[in-house]
């Protein structure tokens, strides 16, 4: 196991005639996990693949819009379980359907 | 029987006594924790998955045993009436059985005096949208009990296929509190079965094939309010790491990988969802759980580790704060989600040192034993010689030391890759026999090529991006499409597998074993064996209506042990046959794997129960007849 650097471990490879060349950023092997920038921050891309996948023929183009659709919908959750359990515990009844939940000081 | 259909749009509001309003607000304590410890050591339960918070699935029972368990008939059996993957087990708590089935996830209790009457049924009436999000089959792995306090009765929780988690009193079934965990707009569903720690319930998600981003969430039994969510990415603080995390093991990583081991937002995405299973030991006030598979399958499309995904946890189970995390697969490529069965044992180290072990069959084919004190890496064994995308684990650092030949990545396709993405293990819950300090696997054997393709996120779709082709692993018959699965006896201390048979089809659903020296499991093609557990000799089998992938529990009733399995194939590898799939890459790949379950059985689903020469509630006929006064 050999903690490198982040240039090092992104470091390529070119062989030509016998010479040995640091071509920064193509990596010089294929990816076995053992060349770390640090614990638990051991990925390098497949030789001739890019290090960032944004910018490249495989980024994904995520749609913030989309990505952040799951922390709205566990919000959502939160504040209507919320409403429940609080007046489960005022008034040891409980109503699933929130529009049905009375409204008042409690 | 009191019927309790549960109909959101028409029935909202679920009365209870006014004086509950007292009892919701109690201060918890471990006093109904204390009563569940004793009733899970007693043969006549079966209180949670694993029967015990050792989560190993071995009952000190030997009324059957190697020498009579030829003998073993039916007593009794029960249909639910719904006909997909009946995964995980029944429970078994004071005279009653509690049975759960896939959705829509009806729950039954019976007498275990007179099976044949039912004391009452919960019957959730859930958006036929769920299924549409389902990975892999409707399937449900289970329930879980709380034993009541005095004022707030006995609790049976269930999760619903629609994210929601649900608390019936375990006397009349009726809903005592019901909350959302998971919203199925966006792709997460609700498989996995909840686990009681003192007197919270704990639930996971399910959902990585959509790109749901993982989480745990602690409730509080009595109330349903939340205590912690812990998730698989992101922040430190959302993923609850304590200002300690990971201080025995610094190699593993500790602050700031949450984000930082993904590209840009993609950790939002990123999956990790824990579906599987529980352990608990009271000693270091942990539980511990496994987190799933980062998202998507195309590892292309998120560079980096991809920190917490694939990693056995140790939390507090009062505060949620991760004490250990250990990535066993960092940076996924061939979804192997980590969520599989943890077993705890008290073992001597090859040192000779006593340790407290969590042991925990891996999808990716290494079986990991940890010191679940501090997570320090003890063993990594392959469950098999024919594992082949990594060539070893570094038990210094932990890292698996990938063979770059079976990696997987866009404009590549991946051949020959073993395990397969179902893993050489999965759902199935194992067990271990303390007195001869083995565990028995029930274990797949499937290899698989892959091809990655691009594709966008959109919530609540599928968010996969690979094409893949399943087939029996080197040591099965791929013309025939049969030897998919072995059953195995393993040391954790030596690495040593003292025994293996091959199977036909995958052994998915897992093993309980005895101290009668047996250790039983049910067939995808609908056979519960029994094996010895010395030497797996085959003993004993029955041909059930249709194929297993849950555990078989044992109990004793009146001083007769018997022996208890779900049937009803499906599942992943029966989701060809439940839903009438032939395109053999359909079903993520399990379709063309599993192309000849069908000529061995037919969808099912129910429970069926066996003891000695048959005896049980009906020996005497009378039992259950209709009495004309």
């Amino acid at each position: 196991m050999k903690w490198t650097s982040l240039i090092s471990s992104a470091a390529g490879l070119s062989v030509a005639a016998g010479l040995t060349l640091f071509t920064a950023p193509v990596a010089m092997a294929a990816y076995d996990g053992t060349h770390c920038k640090a614990p638990g921050n051991c990925w390098e891309p497949q030789p001739g693949y890019p290090e960032q996948g944004i910018g490249s023929k495989y980024d994904p183009h995520h749609d913030p819009k989309e990505l952040a659709k799951q922390q709205e919908a566990e919000d959502q959750m939160d504040e209507r379980n919320a409403k429940r359990v609080r007046y489960f515990k005022s008034w040891g009844q409980f109503i699933y359907d929130v529009n049905k939940i009375p409204s008042g000081p409690k | 029987m009191k019927k309790t259909p549960f109909r959101r749009r028409f029935l909202t509001s679920i009365s209870v006594l006014a004086t509950l309003a007292a009892a919701a607000s109690v201060t918890p304590t471990a006093q109904a924790n204390d009563r569940l410890i004793e009733l899970s050591k007693s043969n006549e339960n079966w209180v949670m998955p694993g029967r015990t918070y050792d989560a190993d699935n071995y009952s000190p029972m030997a009324q059957i045993n190697t020498e009579n368990v030829k003998e073993l008939r039916p007593a009794w059996s029960f249909s639910d009436g719904v006909l997909n993957g009946h995964e995980g087990a029944p429970l078994v708590v004071n005279g009653k059985m509690f049975i759960n089935g896939p959705f829509p996830n009806r729950t039954y209790a019976l007498e275990l005096d007179n099976p044949g009457k039912i004391v009452w049924e919960h019957n959730p009436k859930q958006s036929a949208s769920a299924r549409a999000v389902a990975c892999c089959d409707v399937v449900n792995r289970g329930l879980a009990y709380w034993p009541g306090d005095g004022k707030t009765p006995a609790l049976i929780f269930k999760n619903q296929l629609d994210g929601h988690l649900v608390a019936m009193n375990a006397e009349t079934g009726q809903t005592y509190w019901e909350i959302e965990n998971a919203d199925i707009k966006v792709g997460a569903t609700e498989t996995q079965a909840p686990y009681v720690v003192k007197d919270e319930v704990l639930t996971g998600t399910s959902g990585a094939e959509l790109g749901v981003r993982g989480y745990v969430t602690a409730y509080d039994v009595r109330t349903g309010e939340k205590k912690w969510r812990a998730y698989a990415t992101g922040s430190d603080k959302d993923l609850l790491l304590a200002k300690d995390f990971n201080i025995h093991n610094p190699q593993y990583g500790q602050a700031n990988l949450g984000q930082t081991t993904w590209e840009g937002d993609e950790w939002k995405i990123g999956g990790g969802t824990n579906w599987g299973w529980y352990a608990f030991d009271p000693g270091t006030n942990l539980v511990y759980f496994g987190t799933g598979n980062p998202a998507p399958w195309n590892a292309t499309m998120r560079p980096g580790d991809n920190k917490w995904t694939m990693t056995i946890f140790g939390r507090d189970v009062d505060t949620g704060e991760a004490k250990f995390g250990y990535q066993k697969t960092p940076h996924d490529e061939w979804d192997y989600a980590g969520v599989d069965v943890m077993m705890l044992s008290e073992q001597k180290d090859s040192t000779g040192k006593l340790r407290k072990l969590l042991t925990h069959p891996d999808r990716n084919g290494i079986i990991y034993t940890v010191d679940r004190e501090n997570g320090d890496l003890v063993s990594a064994h392959k469950i098999d010689d024919t594992v082949n995308w990594v060539k070893h684990v570094d038990m210094k650092t932990g890292i698996p030391i990938r063979d770059p030949e079976y990696a997987t990545y866009m404009d590549h396709k991946g051949r020959d890759i073993c395990p397969a993405a179902m893993g050489y293990h999965n759902q199935g819950f194992d067990s271990y026999d303390p007195q001869k300090q083995i565990f028995l696997l029930g274990a797949n054997h499937i290899c698989m090529d892959w091809e990655p393709f691009m594709l966008p996120y959109r919530a609540g779709q599928f968010f996969v991006g690979a094409t893949l082709s399943m087939y029996p692993g080197p040591k099965g018959n791929r013309q025939a499409a049969e030897g998919l699965g072995q059953i195995k006896a393993y040391n954790a201390i030596t690495g040593e597998i003292k025994w293996d048979k091959m199977e036909r089809f995958a052994v998915w659903g897992g093993t309980m074993s005895t101290a009668g020296n047996l250790v039983f499991y049910g067939t995808l093609d609908g056979f519960l064996k029994a094996r010895d557990t010395r030497t797996g000799e085959l003993l004993w089998k029955f041909k059930l209506p249709s194929g297993v992938v849950g555990y078989p529990i044992t109990y004793e009733h009146k001083g007769v042990q018997y022996v208890a399995i779900y049937y009803g194939v499906g599942g992943w590898p029966g989701v060809g046959m439940v839903f009438d799939l032939e395109d053999p890459s359909a079903g993520l790949g399990a379709v063309g794997a599993f192309k000849n379950l069908q000529r061995y059985t037919k969808q099912g689903g129910g429970v069926f129960v066996f003891s000695l020469g048959g005896h049980g509630p009906y020996d005497d006929p009378k039992v259950g007849e209709y009495d004309v006064n």
